[in-house]
């Protein structure tokens, strides 16, 4: 019976572990640079785009979507290079497809949303190449399917002015997408 | 003797004028020069932005979003900048970026009350000069051409930064 109480508690101590693992944000940094990233829920999303004047068909279809946001941060001497389509998105199903400037563009246009707010949205997103200047920084949103799984990112970051020096790899595994409470 | 002297002495002073006028601030940058493009745009009163407003100046184009944190921290010290500024030889474009007049009005009535909001409407004037982010600054020279970026957002009211800009209009006075 003791041993069998031991077990229990083990695989509820276990199974806890597992729920909490997944987090909605993570930073990570070396010498170099600081990554930070946080995942934000439909009701925030929705708000900030409807303060935006955002019309509701544009607002439905970006509260389905999972928003990350992403902060980088320059801390060296020297250009490090942010190219998005270097970034892999993974969760236990394979790779995710990142929702691109190219996409949104195609969708807003096909739905008829009007250039301002299209331009608006743009200014929200990550961009998708830049040359960090040394100690620059900035953030925007990368926005993948949201899939309600646990899913790992891998940032490279190319360095030197051309691009030739050695590349910085960060790693960030379990983000979950948030959910409104 | 006394000659020679003064001749070097004033060479030794005009290097160190020219090494003050060319040092720059944190955050300013001195990117591939760029011919800037013509901005067709308007003020929050209809009034379009004329080439008379900034011919012949040095030119300090602003680009920002009421929702950009950024830009909202960088406002009040454009503002200051510009009460500063605002009578010497340099022209201001303080351009919003695809917002409308009220979300700029309210805005600017607390936080830039004394600038003059261009209205890029659509967004497009905007991604012409290709901005990193927002909020975008660019120096552009009395000759058109765009010398001069600010990455992210700067503290354009404080010394370092206003004695940049005066060293520009200076250089081309």
């Amino acid at each position: 019976m003791k041993h069998k109480n031991l077990v229990t508690i083990l695989l509820l101590f276990l199974l806890a572990g597992t729920n909490t693992s997944a987090a909605t944000r993570a930073t990570i940094e070396n010498e170099s640079l600081r990554l930070r990233v946080a995942t934000n829920a439909p009701q925030p999303i929705s708000a900030f785009y409807e303060g935006r004047g955002f019309q509701q068909n544009m607002i439905d279809i970006l509260k389905q979507q999972c928003f990350v946001s992403v902060f980088i941060l320059n801390k060296s001497d020297d250009f490090i290079w942010l190219d998005l389509s270097q970034w892999k998105f993974k969760n236990a199903d394979g790779e995710i497809t990142r929702l691109d400037r190219h996409y949104w563009r195609t969708r807003w246009k096909e739905i008829k949303i009007p250039m301002a707010h299209q331009s608006t949205f743009r200014w929200t997103l990550l961009p998708e190449t830049l040359d960090f200047y040394p100690r620059e920084k900035e953030g925007g949103n990368i926005i993948l399917p949201r899939t309600g799984k646990p899913f790992n990112i891998t940032a490279r970051f190319d360095t030197g002015k051309n691009r030739k020096g050695k590349p910085i790899i960060m790693n960030i595994n379990n983000i979950t997408c948030a959910t409104d409470k | 003797m006394k000659i020679l002297y003064c001749i070097l002495t004033s060479l030794y002073l005009s290097t160190f004028t020219t090494a003050q006028a060319t040092e720059l601030p944190p955050g300013v940058i001195k990117p591939a020069p760029f011919n800037a493009p013509v901005l067709t745009i308007s003020d929050i009163d209809g009034t379009p932005l004329k080439q008379s407003d900034y011919q012949g100046k040095w030119h300090f184009v602003h680009f920002w979003a009421s929702w950009c944190r950024p830009c909202r921290r960088e406002v009040p010290a454009i503002q200051k900048m510009w009460s500063i500024m605002k009578n010497e030889n340099m022209a201001l474009a303080f351009i919003n970026t695809a917002e409308d007049e009220d979300t700029i009005f309210s805005f600017l009535s607390v936080h830039g009350p004394e600038l003059r909001a261009l209205m890029d409407k659509d967004g497009l004037a905007t991604e012409q000069w290709k901005p990193r982010g927002l909020p975008a600054t660019y120096l552009v020279d009395p000759d058109g051409v765009v010398r001069y970026q600010a990455l992210g957002g700067r503290e354009w009211h404080t010394p370092a930064y206003l004695n940049f800009l005066r060293s520009l209009i200076k250089q081309t006075q």
